[in-house]
């Protein structure tokens, strides 16, 4: 039967088409040997082109159509079709696709008549929800629907089974056993952030190929070791311990160490997209001998080959992402203006040995976009000042560069460049190149306590999406000698060889600053009486790449809680600036090349994201590069910056979201950080997740709040135990945030039970309901409330509690996208 | 031009449970306002209340001003949205701030020390009851449902059923 496969990305759609063919083979159900794969994303720009590929077209049919061709629906036929990203097919493929699915029959494009006839079982594939993103007609003709769940939502024990089979498959290839520790084991799983299955994929290859390097000289096996991995992979044990629970659960099934022997019977790596396109076990061992005949000692060996590997793996595994930027660019600008900005890049790299980095592609096209709808539309150009001409002094290369770009334009567009733009560029240029490449300050949060430490850490980085925190709890038993090695471990993890700040609970820890220095080699910084507002501002501050472990250290000190520097600040030093600046309105700027054309884009996109969060009181401002400083100064006097975007960097104290960025929509998360930085009431930022014995006195004081006849000190525990009685027989997880909601929500089903005023739902949905997985766990649950308060809730009752949870799952799959 | 509020409701609970996504289902809204001057402050129950939206809409927790500010403002006039208000004070506020509607739906009013219960889930305050008759006075009905498909009940017949009010 025809297929859909729901799952993000990485999560193992293809792999699972790929079963799905094999065993028909084996039963025979697909008779010729024929598993074909389109995917339509490749075509999704030009939905002729995807059209013609996949149904075939007869001659004449479009421009270039010399002869008639068959499509991949006969190419595939008797066999399997696996249509991958199925919701980039547009409307009108879908439905040629649903007819096809109804009558088996089809037109090539070009002809009138469905007389082509196929017999073709197709599997359809999409990380999108079908709901939204696929025809509905298309759905419903599916019979089967197969939902892949993410990594993060798979058991601990699934995660460690898949990460075994991934294991085996390395140890087949080099035909030697593998050694790894608990650690690395728990850094390769907290590892996987969006890509999954896949990403896990690629982060083991990755380790393994170091393995193989580092245990060159051992025949037998490869060894892993937590310190010798790449720091990317390291930053997994800490992600995996900001979730106590997950960790917890995984720590009971794993032994210290783990071995993985080849095993044939598991089977050799299938070809996917996750997959080397070359062997590169061997690439090691050939490059190794050649680098020792050459006479180099092993350590410069290990590090001009890992430099490979990595160089390797990242140009690889980066392709998938990098499409996906480019596509969102593309829908701003010019598919053709992107292809000779990649042609630019690829100049520049190649002959010009230039250096451009990701964002190259970014600011060069919407600044090439700009200038060039500005000269087709004949408008005046953009004279010279004098600023730009003595900035522009400063950087005669990148002047020089600017030159044969504006050529390479020339030649594709065809008509003449002003002189004007060709400064434009080279400056551009240079504030492309001038961003600075030290690392941010660390911040390593300790705290006594089970979880108070990681739960800060977790808010903050939540909050702004900051990657340079660490935590360390100390639960009260702990020595000091343990928490210093554990601190020191932390400290050297959020190092970036610009120093550490150690945000810690109690005086006694800050005498930890100079040993902490000696033991990691590391400058490490302490302040004490740590609160999560400080941890907020810490984060904030380091945030900005140029600022230094002094000044941090030095403002932090100062730093008193968001609600009372502004009153304090009217009699510091800056004598009530900071007061007024409260007052004037505050403004955002974008800042690109000539402060027009992309940052006028940008504006509009801006402003889009603003009022969809209903904030009316941000102004977006265009700011050139050209003459920054001294346009910020003079926007600073007007008003009060409170976030900048655009090509550079600028020198100001406020969040900075770059433009790749911007444009894979985080901008919506940038636009709800500003919200809450300049929201006052942030002087209690707060983790509902925190603790227990929170949660249960806030439900305590919210059912007294809003019921009037159940007794609050009574009810709170039994309906916390009717949560966990679910937690205990569902799969479901339930977030402390659900679990208060559900609490209020059963308040209400008592209470209203109580004064005979229960809600009523029609019998239809009443019995749709019935074969819900969650009805029958409610069931027992209200069981157990029968129990404790002779209390039954009805049917309809019922039925609310289900949907409840229904939309609770709804919800959390929409944000898993 | 002003954007079309879709229901505007009082509940004390503000954006709860299923009874957002109930209405969500049976209006045509895409988008929740909760407007409150206390939960504005409040970072908790904020986190709470967005929280509770149903899937695919967004819910906002603003207060009064910013509320009526933004009614006004020809940027937002596209938005169709339920707006839920935690006592009938703030409902007059929004009324009196320019925000049309023609019914008022209250879900749950709470009890407290300085409220009388009036049906089994609303109770008023002597200002409740002000703002309700200054309301019904502008004509706009006042419908107590918990969800669409319930029954619809005249709050105003209830509270001159109590002798809160004088029949007018």
């Amino acid at each position: 039967m025809n297929t859909l496969i729901i799952g993000p990305t990485g999560s193992g759609k293809t792999y699972f088409a790929n079963k799905m063919y094999r065993f028909a083979l084996t039963k025979e159900i697909v008779v010729k040997k024929g598993f074909t794969t389109f995917n339509c994303a490749d075509y999704a720009h030009n939905p002729q082109l995807l059209m013609s590929h996949l149904f075939g077209y007869v001659k004449g049919a479009f421009t270039g159509a010399n002869e008639d061709k068959d499509g991949l629906i006969q190419e595939a036929d008797g066999g399997m079709l696996f249509l991958d990203e199925v919701h980039r097919l547009p409307p009108e493929g879908q439905e040629m696709i649903f007819y096809f699915m109804d009558h088996g029959t089809y037109s090539r494009l070009g002809e009138t008549a469905k007389t082509h006839h196929a017999d073709v079982r197709l599997i359809c594939a999409t990380t999108e929800d079908p709901e939204s993103a696929l025809l509905q007609t298309f759905v419903r003709r599916i019979p089967v629907t197969i939902q892949l769940p993410a990594f993060a939502q798979r058991s601990a024990r699934e995660k460690l089974q898949l990460l075994q089979r991934l294991l085996t498959l390395e140890a087949n290839r080099i035909h030697k056993n593998i050694r790894l520790s608990e650690d690395v084991v728990q850094a390769l799983l907290g590892s996987v952030t969006y890509g999954n299955v896949g990403q896990l994929k690629s982060n083991v290859q990755l380790v393994c190929a170091q393995g193989f390097l580092n245990s060159m000289q051992n025949k037998d096996e490869i060894k892993l070791r937590f310190d010798q991995l790449p720091p990317n992979i390291k930053d997994g044990l800490s992600h995996l311990a900001n979730n106590r629970q997950e960790l917890g659960k995984l720590t009971r099934l794993l032994e210290p160490m783990m071995l993985i022997k080849p095993n044939f019977k598991r089977g050799m790596p299938e070809i996917d997209s996750y997959e080397l396109p070359y062997n590169l076990y061997e690439i090691i061992g050939d490059k190794a001998a050649l680098l020792k005949d050459e006479g180099l000692d092993q350590a410069s060996i290990n590090n001009f080959i890992m430099t490979d590997i990595n160089l390797h793996l990242k140009s690889f595994y980066r392709q998938g992402k990098l499409d996906k930027t480019v596509n969102s660019l593309g829908e701003i600008v010019d598919r053709e203006i992107i292809d000779l900005t990649k042609e630019i890049q690829q100049f520049l790299r190649e002959k010009e040995n230039y250096p451009v980095r990701e964002s190259f592609i970014y600011a060069m096209s919407l600044h090439i976009s700009s200038f060039i709808k500005r000269i087709q539309s004949g408008k005046p150009l953009r004279n010279m000042s004098t600023d730009l001409v003595s900035m522009v002094h400063d950087y005669p290369g990148e002047l020089q560069i600017a030159g044969k770009i504006k050529k390479i334009v020339e030649e594709h567009y065809r008509f003449p460049i002003p002189q004007s733009e060709v400064y434009y560029m080279a400056i551009l240029l240079a504030s492309l190149r001038s961003e600075p490449k030290t690392g941010k300050v660390g911040i390593v949060v300790a705290a006594h306590g089970n979880s108070t430490a990681s739960s800060m850490a977790q808010v903050v980085s939540q909050l702004l999406s900051v990657d340079n925190i660490a935590a360390y709890d100390m639960p009260l038993e702990m020595s000091p000698k343990v928490a210093l090695d554990g601190i020191a471990a932390q400290v050297k993890n959020v190092n970036r060889g610009n120093g550490v700040l150690l945000l810690v609970d109690m005086g006694s820890l800050s005498t930890f600053s100079s040993k902490l220095s000696k033991k990691t080699n590391t400058h490490v910084k302490t302040i004490d009486m740590v609160t999560t507002a400080m941890v907020l501002e810490a984060a904030r501050k380091t945030a900005l790449i140029d600022s230094s472990l002094e000044i941090v250290y030095r403002e932090l000190r100062e730093f008193a809680g968001y609600s009372r520097t502004l009153g304090k600040t009217q009699t510091e030093n800056e004598h009530g600036a900071a007061a007024l600046a409260t007052q004037k309105s505050k403004a955002i700027i974008a800042i690109c090349s000539t402060g027009e054309g992309t940052a006028k884009k940008i504006k509009e996109l801006l402003d889009k994201i603003l009022i969809d969060n209903l904030i009316d009181d941000i102004t977006v401002i265009t700011v050139s590069v050209v003459g920054m400083k001294e346009k910020i100064t003079e926007v600073q006097r007007k008003f009060q910056i409170v976030a900048a975007t655009g090509v550079v960097k600028p020198e100001l104290t406020v969040p900075f979201v770059s433009l790749e960025n911007l444009l894979q929509g985080g901008g919506e998360s940038f636009v709800s950080l500003i919200e809450q930085i300049n929201d006052r009431s942030l002087n209690s930022p707060y983790s509902l997740e925190q603790s227990e014995l929170l949660t249960e006195k806030t439900v305590q004081k919210y059912l007294g709040q809003y019921f009037t006849f159940i007794n609050p000190v009574k009810i709170t525990k039994v309906l916390w135990d009717y949560c966990n009685f679910i937690q205990q027989h569902s799969v479901v997880t339930m977030s402390n945030a659900f679990k208060i909601s559900l609490i209020m929500h059963l308040g209400g089903a008592i209470e209203r039970h109580l004064t005979r005023s229960e809600m009523s739902v029609d019998e239809q949905r009443l019995s749709e309901i019935k074969t819900d997985k969650m009805y029958s766990i409610i069931k027992q649950a209200n069981e157990f409330l029968n129990r404790t308060l002779n209390i039954t809730l009805s049917d309809a009752e019922t039925y609310y509690i289900v949907a409840l949870f229904d939309t609770e799952k709804k919800k959390s799959n929409t944000l898993q996208k | 031009m002003t954007m079309e509020v879709q229901l505007l409701r009082i509940d004390s609970r503000l954006l709860h449970g299923q009874v957002a996504t109930n209405w969500a289902k049976a209006l045509n809204i895409d988008r929740i306002l909760v407007v409150s001057d206390r939960v504005a402050q409040d970072v908790m129950r904020k986190v709470l209340i967005t929280q509770a939206a149903p899937p695919g809409i967004k819910a906002n927790v603003i207060t009064v001003e910013k509320m009526i500010r933004i009614y006004q403002d020809l940027r937002f006039f596209s938005l169709k949205p339920m707006v839920l208000v935690e006592d009938p004070i703030d409902a007059k506020r929004l009324v009196e701030g320019g925000i049309k509607v023609e019914t008022i739906n209250i879900g749950a009013v709470s009890f407290d020390n300085s409220r009388v219960m009036v049906t089994d889930t609303v109770a008023v305050s002597p200002e409740d009851v002000k703002a309700l008759k200054w309301l019904h006075e502008r004509g706009i009905r006042l419908d107590v449902r918990k969800v669409s498909s319930d029954n619809p009940k005249n709050l105003w017949k209830s509270l001159v059923e109590k002798g809160l009010v004088k029949k007018a």
